[in-house]
């Protein structure tokens, strides 16, 4: 229908794309070329601007400055539409599917009369043989809410395969889908690239980039780390290139750690079930002493929230134990963890660490509410709680409040020194901040960056999650890989490699020993050669 | 180009000061009688008489106050009853069985204790025995709702039916220990003296009271205890609540128990002030149902319910003398409908302030370009 150009002649071209969110640049002046016949690899760490570049390219944003040009045409897309017309095809991670239409409904839905057959009897045909075609096996009549989220996939491919994409961008493909179905995704998409599509695989995974793409390119701050021929690489250098200028982040800026003191937070062979039941933390053990920061890197997913809910006592422990300063927390609920002597910095600012509709004082008293001076014998003493906040306010420099003013309309890093000054000021042994500076402008993140170190000096422990590599080894005397819910390697003070960090943050063999068949599903030799 | 392109925007308001909170409303009050003055016109008859009448026959006076206070009673208690609940975003649609549950209950309790009883002590134990009743009775909905997520709306809704069934087979399909054996048409037994609730003036009697204190009891709880605090809390954010060790499944059921217990006093004032006997016909009037209405008007806050409370009643005492000036009684629900609607769409500009903006010169600006957002952060 729309594709009148053969898939075989595909070359996509972007240059110099730059689109910023708020004075924050989310990509900057990048470049990236695709061909026909070629799966390409789009790495990077989260937020590097993988999203981005492909939200530009599928007509969802409109870049600030830039070209992308279409088998040597300049585009613009206005719409997702537009894109689509042109025969781009974005397979999202999370489908864009209605689950009481059938397939055939899904793949035709918002197409206009033109551009599809009229009898419903035609377009089932017709997905029948897209899909034998491609390799994409699926009942067109079937409903969706009947398939299996592998299945959901490939209906969201044959979407755009019916749409005419020459060029398909999958979006984390593998991030949903069991081993035996990535098996037959990678076949499919194989498949594709013989018949001259151009695939983008959106990926963190090191294995599958390295096994099944042509080339990779590596994005990094949302700029161009680096673009390599998969056969000439290594994943050694495609993890520098994703991770490399973390080694340049100046781990000494925040001293040396005082003393190590004695343990105050142990978890051990800790199992903890995800909310659809999967293993989402899987036996992981580690330590944090006083007067230390351990930092967990990792990939986002990988099981870090689900560590944090149970060592802060929000998600039942299946196994293994939790200790917080020589109290046994292992079935311990979140009152149970903080009188233990734990301070808990969510991910999640508001909506968990934060009650967006109500006031920052009332906020600030979330943790304290039902004790003296907040209340006595169940009675609040607003008093007492309006002196705590004037108090903290002004400690913790949190500006933005106004009496009475619902807290969600502060800034986030006003929001985040609001809840480091709730939990800091009440007593406790160890800190368990997670992403404590995701989406902070540098002031405000080095103000939050300075609270959580200064821990250390006052001898107490802390363990601090953040997909920020950099920040990790900035911050941290020790330092946790996970992947896959384990921990996969323990850094200490001069050990700490940012490349080796960096290969296990993406599933690689390990110079440490781990087994890479342990973490991921045995892969064919790599059948695409370039 | 000046005069088309110019648009408004909204901006969340940080926070509503005591003017806009009560102006709002108060404008929005004004809006509804004149689209139902127009209305009224409309159909050929005056609105400034018919008005007058209505202010006359329910507002104007002690004797026209005290018959609007006797009906403001109960619908005080229900819409209490719908706000604690709704403080919680627990949404008990219930309040008009359990308002029944709260008469049965009651009333057995002044039946079955001796006549001789002092009223203190006969009221006292028609109150709590009701308030168990109607508590109980929410619980219905509420353990479901706790441990199985059972959507509360469908649950205390449908126990309305059950709950009126009930009280209908008591007295019209059985020789139960409520109805009356010596009267032919199927009634309830007469209260005896001590059960029946003191009057103050006319219809209106001490149940005002019981309504006035428990708003007042009501707001103190969830604005001034720890007990508030967490309903608030886990309102606006059970996941906030949860991670602030809160149990978010014993408050609802304590959230329900006492809603249920507040519309079931409700129906404990009604049988012992008004009825003064379980008559099915004379209590099955909507007043569970109109609380709701009259909880989302006074934005759940317990002292806006009373004001509302007696507005509402102020329009429905003046609603059978508009017929004596010619004007159908369905005016009084239009009107009703009619407030409802502008107060609520009124929250609107009490939650948002609203501005207008005078077109930008250059067309630069994409419309939507704000509500771009990071992709995600991946």
């Amino acid at each position: 229908m729309t594709a009148n150009v053969s898939p075989d002649t595909t070359h996509l071209e972007v240059r110099g794309l730059t689109k910023s969110f708020y004075g924050v640049r989310a990509i900057d002046s990048v470049d990236f070329d695709l061909r026909g016949g070629e799966i390409h690899g789009l790495l990077g760490e989260n937020g590097a601007g993988k999203s981005t570049l492909c939200s530009v390219l599928s007509g969802l944003y409109r870049p600030d400055n830039g070209s992308v040009l279409l088998d040597g045409e300049e585009v613009q897309f206005r719409s997702p539409q537009e894109s689509a017309n042109a025969g781009i095809g974005m397979v999202y991670q999370h489908f864009r599917l209605v689950d009481s239409f059938t397939v055939a409904q899904n793949i035709v839905l918002g197409l206009r009369r033109d551009q599809r057959p009229s009898s419903m009897r035609q377009v089932n045909q017709l997905v029948a043989e897209l899909g034998e075609e491609y390799g994409l096996p699926v009942d067109p009549t079937a409903a969706i809410w009947q398939l299996s989220v592998g299945e959901q996939q490939r209906v969201e491919i044959l979407k755009q395969l019916f749409r005419g994409a020459r060029v398909l961008i999958l979006d984390e493909p593998t991030a949903v889908l069991a081993p035996r179905e990535t098996d037959r995704l990678f076949e499919a998409v194989t498949t594709m690239v013989e018949r001259g599509h151009a695939v983008v695989l959106v990926s963190h995974k090191m294995a599958e980039t390295m096994a099944y793409t042509n080339r990779i390119s590596v994005l990094s701050r949302g700029r161009n780390a680096g673009s390599v021929t998969t056969a000439d690489t290594s994943p050694e250098e495609v993890a520098r290139m994703m991770f490399g200028d973390a080694a340049a982040a100046v781990r000494t800026s925040f001293g040396a750690s005082a003393t190590v003191g004695d343990l105050v937070l142990s978890v051990s062979d800790l199992q903890v079930m995800g909310d659809k039941g999967q293993v989402a933390v899987d036996h992981a053990s580690l330590d944090v002493r006083r007067g230390e920061v351990v930092g967990i890197a990792g990939v986002a997913g990988n099981g870090q929230r689900e560590l944090q809910e149970a060592i802060a006592g929000l998600r039942p422990i299946t196994g293994g134990t939790v200790t917080i300063d020589g109290t046994d927390c292992t079935s311990a609920g979140p009152k149970e963890t903080k009188h233990a002597g734990l301070a808990y910095v969510p991910e999640d600012r508001l909506g968990v660490g934060l009650s967006p509709g109500l006031p920052l004082g009332h906020n600030l008293a979330l943790r304290s509410f039902d004790r003296a001076p907040h209340s006595r014998r169940g009675v609040l003493s607003q008093s007492s709680i309006d002196a705590t906040t004037d108090h903290l306010v002004a400690e913790f420099d949190i500006r933005g409040n106004r009496t009475g003013m619902r807290v969600s309309l502060m800034s986030g890093g006003n929001l985040q020194k609001a809840i480091l000054a709730r939990e800091l000021s009440e007593d406790h042994e160890v800190l368990l901040a997670a992403a404590p500076t995701r989406g902070l402008d540098m002031a405000a993140a080095d103000a939050v960056r300075g609270h959580i170190v200064d821990e250390r000096q006052n001898d107490r422990g802390v363990l601090v999650f953040s997909e920020d590599l950099d920040e990790i080894i900035h911050m941290s005397d020790v330092v946790a890989v996970m992947f896959k819910g384990q921990i996969v390697g323990v850094f200490r003070g001069d050990e700490i490699d940012v490349d080796e960090i960096g290969l296990l943050m993406t599933g690689s063999d390990s110079m440490h020993g781990v087994e890479i068949a342990d973490l991921y599903p045995t892969e064919e030799e790599p059948e695409v050669s370039s | 180009m000046n005069g088309l392109t110019s648009r408004f925007r909204v901006s969340p308001r940080g926070f509503a000061s005591p003017l806009v909170r009560f102006g709002v409303p108060f404008l929005a009050l004004i809006v509804a009688l004149i689209i139902g003055g127009l209305i009224l016109a409309m159909a050929g008859n005056n609105p400034f008489e018919a008005y007058r009448t209505m202010f006359d026959t329910s507002l104007n006076g002690w004797s026209a106050m005290t018959r609007t206070l006797a009906l403001a009673t109960p619908l005080i208690l229900t819409g209490l009853a719908a706000a604690v609940a709704f403080q919680m975003r627990v949404y008990n649609i219930g309040g008009e069985g359990q308002l029944y549950i709260g008469a049965i209950a009651g009333s057995w309790a002044g039946l079955a204790l001796p006549p001789a009883t002092p009223a203190v002590i006969m009221l006292s134990a028609m109150l709590v025995c009701g308030a168990i009743g109607g508590a109980l009775w929410a619980l219905l909905a509420a353990i479901p709702k706790a441990y199985l997520n059972a959507d509360e709306i469908i649950t205390t809704l449908m126990l309305n039916f059950v709950a009126l069934s009930l009280m209908n087979y008591l007295i019209f399909g059985s020789q139960s220990f409520w109805r009356d054996p010596k009267r032919t048409v199927p009634g309830g037994k007469r209260l005896p003296d001590a059960a029946i609730m003191p009057s103050l003036s006319g219809r209106l009697h001490i149940g005002i009271i019981i309504a006035v204190v428990a708003a007042v009891l009501l707001w103190w709880l969830l604005r001034k205890t720890s007990w508030g605090f967490q309903i608030r809390t886990i309102g606006d954010s059970p996941s906030a609540a949860r991670y602030a060790g809160m149990s978010v499944r014993f408050k609802t059921l304590a959230v329900l128990a006492v809603s249920g217990g507040l519309a079931a006093i409700a129906g404990v004032s009604e049988v012992s002030g008004v009825t003064k006997g379980l008559e099915p016909r004379s209590l099955a009037t909507d007043i569970g149902f109109t609380g709701i209405i009259i909880a989302v008007v006074a934005r759940s806050n317990p002292l806006g319910v009373v004001p509302v409370s007696i507005f509402l009643a102020a329009i429905a005492t003046s609603g059978s003398t508009l017929q004596s000036i010619g004007i159908a009684v369905e005016v009084v629900f239009l009107l009703q409908g009619l407030i409802f609607l502008t107060v609520t769409a009124g929250e609107f500009f009490v939650m948002n302030r609203l501005e207008f903006v005078s077109p930008e010169p250059s067309g630069d600006s994409i419309p939507g370009d704000t509500t771009d957002l990071p992709a995600g952060a991946t």
